[in-house]
């Protein structure tokens, strides 16, 4: 009987220690993580992507329409990333009179617009046109027009490298940087747009700009026609007496001597101006010191051709310099070529948010920009690239999270982060679902608040509230109170077992 | 790099061509013998800045700070960072006068709804901006001072909103380059010309106060003020000791290291004052002759001014030179109208009190709000004032007083006190100290805790030793002959220190390894006398493997 009592004691200290203290102390000392949809994360793959784009072809006869749909079908069949829906139609006699009685582009362009809807995002029209110097003209509009069936293979290729940019969304996609995604500014909604007017000489000369009327007139007329993909606000400054060392050399050209400066030098100037934030384009106009007008920028030893020497940092911004002439310069007065600056402004600001420069193609005409605004197209386009890289984008943090939960066992997932993590999975869903659906501007919403949740999980300051706390400070607490408890404890499971089995105790004796 | 590849626009739009607005930049030295012993340097850079709906666009005035100004809707905002302490009996009153630490207060615009996170945001922001711990200002170190402080700009409210404004102090904040430097950009000239050249941090952390402030304010664009502009003036004040510059004469170079390259280029105007009313007791010689000179008659007393104009086609650096005459001279000390003192009293660890002395040097009663901010952990009891040893007393012609709560809100005391001529008046508060949670101590808590300044806000009657500009005034030109029948100020007394009972940090610790082991001693037998039993064992009976080994060590130890 007595050693009944003994064994039962001995059971419930381990019944104590082991069955219950062990596991409560494990569950008390654990990391606090809301369950996440780990299944849905790993089954993410970003390199399935696609986006359905509405093709409509217009021809003067139905057979010509239906040849070159199917051309263009064909050409794009290849294509993982850009699905077309193609809808071919004839033109209707009054429209075919007319597109043949204007002599004018753009003129046509207009009756188009006026018979077919236009302003589709996700939507563009190739009409034929039999009197076109060129096999195809392109305008701002979502539209094309074709000469015959000869302009096919012209067609096909504006269309791939101009308006929907198959290896450009390839890139937004992929892990690799292409040269756009090196150049463009990552996908935010919101952007400061900083133009600094820097004047090293105040005391010397004296210089004409008023700078925010100018950054309103001209970028400002730009970024509205953005608005949906970023919402800009405007700012401009002066920074007077910083001067960047270019260390210019001087050589003696035909035209007087002329001060040379490498493009490779000019890296270091965007610390003067600022460092590099999130969220900011810096547009810095540098008025050249007198002392080393005019100033050429050249290329190992050749100069680069260009109206106004400039330069852009990739993601940062741009500079252009300006060469005060030698009259104003005596004068000591400086009137800033505002069409000059602010042209070349724009053309860097359109790399910088997205807008590729457009190769030649022959036989294929692209109607130069008239105003400051983008072409349609040329949105719809970037509207494309944005909501890809951003589904894209989300879907990598998320996938990273999860394959750092796995490996960090010390991240917490509060409810809030949870709930992060979870929207930003809905809207990825969502935005794919909208894309192969072929709504643009509603997946990219969707992309955008996908993006916007999976960075806000990503960065979140409370995964890391544990992170020093690391296991062996756990231990060091607790060792020295379990240690020597459960050691006899351990020991007394032996003889525990075999009283159970029913086998005789081997005692020990104990002094 | 990326080649600049050109696309031709034609541009629709008129070439645009404007003036650039109306920002106007000053800047200003003032020089003030202190005798016998020291020097008061004060800078100030003023810009002005036309009134702009949202502050996107900047032309000499920082882009940073008129962003914080439009963002947080704020009205008025002074920020000072101090190191040292201002002896207002000995040397007069500064121009504008500065908590040592940090000192940040601000009112807000009427509209704005949570004043309390627009402030928070605002500290957080100008915590980034100047490399400064503003970001700890929180509500329970943040006040609303009643009485003591008043807007020194345009505003259109005709009375004080005082729930619109924010004041806290951080007297422990310790000033150094890495918040000069950040202040040096926000000039249009930055740090290599004009008289910002003359701050170098090596020679301006080198003297017995260094003091440098960012104070801005709305101010009338004419006389009617139908219009307003904003004004953003950066100060720096440095009180030398000629012990250290080991000389009484002084010069350019010997205050900043080097001589003054010229004007700022930008600058409207840039002027040097130099005091020279001491001169007729402690006579020194200025070389260059000065520009002009102004002798300025105001309230009675009458200061005589060295005026330096300086222009920016300089091609040489200019050194200032003063020469004294007989270096050793006892003079007799001028005592402002009001000075102060305060200390902490008390021994233990239970009680203690702060005493705040006010003498009024002056013939007639001068009426002063004193303001006394204490935080959470040092509660003042209304019920333990006195003055001059009295709970009542006929002084004291109006109080306010907020108690704090824990950890949210500090304890908030204002008195407005007529001061009796010719007399000192003692005002005494009694506080219990306070046991803190053991996160909240600071590092190094047993060097003690800073309790910050009393604000001592005063109407003097004359402008014996009062240099400040009027309130209309930005620049020094404004204190010439502008008598007032009464002159406003604003002082702080010096900050105090208390030892808060501080425990022995590594206690839990100890007190885990000392338990554990306890508990772990305590076991084992117990787990024994539970689960063992004694048995007795025959002479003779086989002896086991483990019994050998344990009879050999038996045997070794006997």
């Amino acid at each position: 009987m007595a050693e009944a009592n003994r064994m039962w004691a001995s059971a419930s200290f381990v019944g104590v220690l082991i069955i219950i203290g062990l596991p409560l102390w494990w569950k008390t000392t654990e990391v606090y993580r809301v369950a996440l949809p780990y299944d849905e994360i790993n089954a993410f793959d970003t390199d399935s992507h696609f986006i359905t784009t509405e093709l409509v072809v217009l021809a003067n006869d139905e057979k010509t329409a239906a040849k070159m749909a199917e051309d263009i079908a064909k050409a794009f069949e290849q294509s993982d990333i850009i699905k077309l829906k193609i809808r071919h139609q004839k033109l209707s006699d009054s429209l075919r009179q007319t597109l043949d009685m204007v002599a004018d582009e753009q003129e046509a362009l207009e009756e188009v617009a006026a018979a077919f809807d236009v302003t589709g995002h996700n939507t563009f029209h190739v009409v034929q046109r039999r009197h076109l110097f060129q096999n195809v003209w392109i305008g701002g509009e979502r539209v094309a027009f074709f000469r015959d069936l000869k302009a096919s293979e012209t067609l096909i290729r504006a269309l791939s490298s101009w308006v929907l940019q198959p290896l450009l969304l390839e890139g937004a996609r992929s892990l690799t940087a292409d040269d756009a995604r090196r150049v463009r500014l990552p996908s935010e909604q919101h952007l400061d747009l900083l133009m600094t007017v820097v004047h090293p000489r105040p005391q010397k000369m004296k210089v004409v700009f008023d700078a925010p009327a100018v950054l309103e007139d001209y970028v400002g007329s730009f970024v509205d026609e953005l608005s949906y993909l970023h919402n800009v606000t405007l700012k401009s400054q002066w920074l007077h007496l910083t001067e960047f060392d270019f260390q210019a050399k001087q050589v003696l050209s035909p035209s007087g001597p002329q001060w040379w400066v490498s493009v490779e030098a000019d890296g270091d100037e965007e610390w003067e101006l600022d460092g590099r934030g999130l969220g900011t384009i810096r547009l810095a106009a540098y008025i050249l010191p007198c002392d080393v007008t005019p100033l050429v920028l050249h290329d190992r030893g050749s100069r680069v051709e260009a109206a106004v020497p400039a330069f852009m940092s990739p993601k940062w911004g741009g500079v252009v310099l300006l060469n005060p002439s030698c009259e104003e310069c005596s004068k000591g007065q400086y009137v800033v070529p505002v069409n000059m600056l602010m042209g070349t402004f724009i053309s860097q600001l359109r790399k910088l948010l997205g807008i590729t420069d457009k190769v030649n193609i022959p036989e294929a005409y692209l109607l130069p920009l008239d105003s400051v605004s983008p072409r349609l197209w040329e949105l719809d386009s970037l509207l494309r690239l944005r909501t890809l890289e951003q589904v894209t984008s989300a879907q990598r943090s998320l996938k990273s999270l999860a394959k750092l939960l796995g490996e960090i066992p010390n991240i917490v997932i509060t409810d809030k982060v949870g709930s992060y993590i979870q929207s930003a999975v809905q809207h990825a869903h969502e935005a794919r679902v909208y894309c192969e659906r072929g709504s643009l501007v509603e997946a990219h919403e969707h992309a955008r608040s996908a993006n916007a949740a999976a960075e806000t999980a990503f960065t979140e300051p409370s995964l890391l509230a544990l992170l020093y706390f690391p296991d062996d400070q756990k231990y060091a607490i607790y060792i020295p109170l379990f240690l020597p408890i459960m050691f006899p404890v351990i020991l007394s499971l032996k003889n525990l077992i075999l009283w159970f089995k029913g086998k005789p105790v081997v005692k020990e004796k104990t002094d | 790099m990326w080649r600049p590849e050109f696309i031709t626009f034609f541009l629709l739009f008129a070439t645009l061509i404007h003036l650039n607005k109306g920002d106007e930049f000053r800047e200003e030295i003032f020089i003030k013998p202190l005798p016998p012993s020291h020097l008061y340097v004060y800078f100030q850079f003023i810009t002005v800045v036309d009134e702009d709906s949202n502050y996107k666009h900047s032309h000499l005035a920082p882009q940073f700070l008129l962003e914080i100004m439009s963002n947080y809707q704020v009205d008025e905002l002074h920020l000072t960072l101090t190191e040292g302490q201002w002896k207002h009996s000995q040397w007069g009153y500064p121009i504008l006068d500065a908590a040592p630490g940090a000192e940040l207060y601000a009112w807000f615009a009427p509209d704005v709804v949570d004043i309390d996170n627009q402030w928070k945001k605002l500290s957080s922001t100008l915590s980034g901006l100047f490399c400064a711990s503003l970001n700890f200002i929180e509500s329970f170190n943040t006040i609303s001072p009643k009485m003591a402080l008043w807007p020194t700009g345009a505003t259109t409210m005709k009375q004080n909103v005082t729930s619109h404004l924010r004041y806290a102090s951080l007297p422990r904040e310790i000033v150094c380059t890495e918040n000069l430097t950040p202040w040096k950009k926000l000039l249009p000239c930055g740090s290599n010309h004009g008289f910002a050249s003359l701050l170098n941090s090596r020679m301006i952390h080198n003297t017995n106060y260094h003091s440098i402030g960012m104070h801005v304010r709305r101010i009338c664009d004419k006389n009617d003020c139908l219009e307003t502009k904003l004004e953003v003036k950066q100060t720096v004040a440095l009180v030398y000791d000629f012990k250290i510059i080991y000389s009484s004469d002084w010069s350019f170079r010997k205050l900043f290291g080097q001589g003054l390259p010229g004007a700022c280029p930008l600058s409207s105007s840039s002027k040097i004052y130099v005091d020279i009313t001491s001169n007729n007791t402690y006579a020194f010689k200025l070389s260059p002759e000065p520009t002009n000179k102004i002798l300025s008659v105001r309230g009675g007393s009458d200061t005589e001014l060295a005026v330096y104009e300086i222009n920016n086609n300089n091609t040489e650096m200019m050194n200032i030179v003063a020469k004294y005459e007989s270096p050793y001279k006892i003079t007799v000390k001028n005592s402002p109208p009001v000075t102060f003192n305060r200390y902490v009293l008390g021994y233990g660890k239970e009680f203690g009190g702060i005493v705040t002395e006010l003498t009024n040097n002056y013939w007639a009663p001068i009426d002063i709000v004193l303001l006394e901010n204490a935080p959470w952990w040092l509660p003042i009891q209304l019920s333990t004032l006195r003055i001059n040893g009295e709970a009542e007393s006929n002084l004291i012609m109006s109080q306010y007083y907020s108690p704090g709560r824990s950890r949210q809100k500090p304890y908030h005391l204002e008195l407005l006190i007529k001061l009796p001529p010719k007399s000192t008046t003692t005002v005494t508060i009694d506080f219990e100290f306070v046991f803190l949670k053991w996160q909240e101590y600071p590092p190094d808590a047993n060097h003690g805790f800073y309790i910050g300044s009393a604000i001592i806000s005063a109407n003097l009657p004359t402008a014996k030793n009062y240099t400040s500009l009027p309130i209309t005034g930005s620049t020094f030109d404004s204190i010439v002959n502008a008598s007032k029948p009464w002159y406003p100020i604003v002082l702080r007394t010096n900050g105090a220190m208390v030892s808060l009972p501080t425990p022995d940090f590594s206690m839990p610790y100890n007190v885990i390894c000392l338990a554990c082991t306890v508990v772990a001693l305590a076991f084992g037998p117990l787990h024994n006398i539970c689960t063992k039993e004694l048995v007795l064992k025959a002479v003779g009976t086989a002896v086991s493997l483990r019994q050998k080994i344990t009879n050999i060590f038996k045997k070794k130890i006997e």
